[in-house]
């Protein structure tokens, strides 16, 4: 008889005692029992196998399963509440591809981090550029028309800048210390300053027609200065050139060299008798009667900087503005289309507005407060110290009746913008 | 309560029905038509009572279930529950489980009577969905073994070793046939629980396994060698 493996030897005694073997294979495994030990070992040990298995315990009759099972019924079922796109046995799976993936996407991701990161802030950079841009393109305009003779000689003498017809609104720099300037913006009716006209000016001065001639441009030229370095929109945005204040320091002095000493002493009263910031050292430096006095009217802005200041925020920017060129559109499309000012400034500055680079190398603001209606902000700009040499006509900060109270730090300049007054007044 | 009489089809005539507010009183209450105030005078009278429902076939309750009166549903679970019950304690050896999976399978075979066929007998399409579960079961069990990197297997074999290596007065046989089947491969295990410890003929177990006759003699014989290798101390004792 063909030897038989350990495997079929198993199976065909396992069928032997179920009775499940045919007629030939029964005879086969008598014939393996009564030759083989190991098989009547085997069969011995199926048996008491299976007799273990038929004793095994069984558990008694749960009298209490179907009331437990009804309350199970009647519960909503959980499972029934799959969220899933896909079949619940697909979770597994779809976890362990979600893993992979993730897996991958953090390799990417960490591999190209440095490339991922520079782009996210290029990208929030645009985003800062685009949304400043439009925040301030066509909001923002220069004070063309609204400086004349009278307003730019105001600034020079006193400091003080009007804003609107009824001088209601004005700009006010005030020099605090050696290095520190403070510029109020806005309406302050008790601290009003009373306006001077050129014609007062030579009332009082009596100027040749020399000196005149030579002031008269002085101013011009000072009217182009303040042209650019203020910008007003509405919202109460203020762009002014950090430098700014440096006319009106140097204006006091540069008109002081044009007259005599005993037409300064007639400045100087004026001067005083208006409250101005400065006062003239009347014997120091001589006369200038010529075109060399215009060099030391200081460029401003200088390079095209800017502290823009909402009431929100602040910052420091370069905005490049084509003065001249906007200025002569302003006069050719004011007589052929005799749009509003303020409407065509307005689109012209839509399109010749361009910021030239964020963030200039300045410290940031140090300080912002304020409340509804006033809000003052001080911040810190490098020294534009005006070299005494510069001075034809030495001057100094007076010591003033009005004090403007102040805890401006040295070095700084502090805006005060009362709201609702720049911009409205300015508009209509 | 005033209780209808039987109806001659039904032959219990000498009991009153007992549908009403016993027969009513187990059944759950999401279920559609087990109010028979929705019913007609003659569905009412038709319905049979518990005495007569509790000696009624399997496959003639199934066909009032599927009637639309879920209330009978009680007697097939009542009468299976046993069977499955024992089988799942079979399968995983855990007391504390056991009522849970069983639970489960006859909710899957609530939600499944409806499109019950009658190709196969109920206790066989009932093992049938006891059997998969506990492989569903079973499977989870090995994932969450590979995730908390235990090796329950071994853990198992080694319990046993541990366990017939004492005194033979002092083994646990009932301990150490539960450990020797929980040491085999899920498909032996099943297999030969269900010939051995539940009676199931060859054609049954391939028909609750669906697989081939072969197969499951394989198996069966399979899961009986091994079972011999593991329990061989014990079976020499005896």
């Amino acid at each position: 008889m063909k030897k038989i493996n350990e495997k079929q030897m198993d199976q065909l005694l396992s069928q032997y005692i179920d009775g499940r073997l045919t007629e030939n294979e029964l005879q086969k495994v008598e014939s393996l029992l009564s030759q083989d030990m190991s098989a009547q070992r085997r069969l011995k040990e199926l048996k008491q196998l299976k007799d273990l298995l038929i004793s095994k315990t069984k558990l008694t009759p749960d009298i209490g399963f179907w009331t437990r099972f009804s309350d199970v019924l009647e519960q909503p079922k959980k499972d029934e509440n799959n969220f899933l796109p896909f079949k619940r046995k697909f979770v597994p799976v779809m976890s362990a591809a979600a893993a992979v993936v993730a897996v991958v996407v953090v390799i990417l991701v960490f591999q190209n981090r440095i490339q991922l990161l520079n782009y996210f802030t290029e990208k929030s950079q645009v985003v800062k550029e685009v949304y400043e841009k439009n925040r301030l393109q066509g909001q923002l305009l220069p004070l063309f028309s609204k400086v004349d003779k009278d307003r730019a000689l105001q600034f020079s003498l006193f400091g003080t800048l009007p804003f609107d017809d009824n001088s209601k609104a004005e700009l006010r720099v005030d020099e605090q210390s050696k290095k520190g300037y403070r510029i109020e913006v806005g309406k302050d009716l008790k601290n009003k300053t009373k306006p001077i006209t050129f014609d007062h000016f030579l009332a009082e001065v009596k100027p040749t027609s020399k000196q005149k001639q030579l002031i008269d441009s002085l101013l011009e030229l000072t009217s182009r200065r303040i042209e650019s370095s203020v910008l007003i929109g509405e919202n109460d945005v203020v762009a002014i050139a950090p430098d700014f204040p440096n006319i009106n320091k140097m204006m006091v002095t540069n008109i002081a060299a044009c007259l005599e000493p005993n037409q300064r002493i007639q400045l100087e009263r004026l001067l005083e008798a208006n409250d101005a910031p400065y006062t003239i050292s009347v014997q120091s430096g001589s006369v200038i009667s010529d075109d060399h006095i215009f060099q030391s009217i200081p460029q401003s802005p200088r390079d095209n900087r800017f502290v823009i200041i909402t009431p929100d925020t602040m910052m420091y920017s370069q905005l490049y503005i084509d003065f001249d060129s906007l200025r002569k559109q302003m006069e050719e499309n004011f007589i052929a289309f005799k749009l509003r000012r303020e409407e065509m400034l307005k689109r012209m500055m839509g399109k010749e507005f361009q910021r030239m680079q964020r963030n200039v190398p300045y410290s940031q603001p140090v300080q912002s407060f304020g409340n509804e209606e006033l809000f003052n902000v001080e911040i810190n700009v490098p020294a534009e110290e005006i070299d005494q040499q510069q001075m034809h006509v030495l001057i100094q900060p007076r010591i003033r009746k009005r004090i403007i109270k102040t805890t401006t730090p040295n070095h700084s300049i502090e805006m005060r913008v009362l709201s609702d007054t720049t911009s409205k007044d300015l508009s209509r | 309560m005033a209780l209808p009489l039987p109806d001659a089809e039904w032959p219990s005539k000498n009991k009153p029905y007992q549908i009403g507010v016993r027969a009513r009183s187990f059944v759950p209450s999401f279920t559609k038509t087990n109010d028979t105030s929705s019913m007609t005078n003659d569905q009412i009278q038709q319905k049979p009572g518990v005495e007569v429902l509790s000696k009624m076939d399997d496959e003639a309750l199934i066909t009032i279930f599927q009637g639309g009166d879920h209330d009978v549903y009680r007697f097939l679970v009542e009468r299976h529950q046993e069977r499955i019950r024992n089988l799942l304690f079979s399968i995983f050896h855990d007391r504390n489980y056991v009522d849970d999976l069983a639970q489960e399978v006859f909710i899957k075979a609530y939600q499944a009577l409806p499109r019950f066929r009658f190709e196969a007998s109920f206790y066989t399409w009932l093992y049938r969905i006891a059997v998969n579960k506990s492989r569903d079961e079973l499977r989870k069990r090995k994932i969450r073994r590979f995730f908390s990197f235990q090796t329950l297997d071994e853990g198992i074999e080694k319990e046993l070793n541990t366990r017939l290596s004492v005194q033979p007065e002092d083994r646990d046989t009932q301990e150490l046939v539960a450990l020797g089947l929980q040491s085999l491969p899920k498909k032996f295990r099943i297999a030969v629980v269900l010939k051995d410890i539940d009676g199931l003929s060859y054609e049954e177990i391939a028909e609750v396994m669906q697989c081939e006759l072969g197969t499951v003699k394989s198996r069966i014989s399979r899961a009986r060698s091994m079972l011999r290798k593991a329990l061989k101390p014990l079976l020499e004792e005896v």
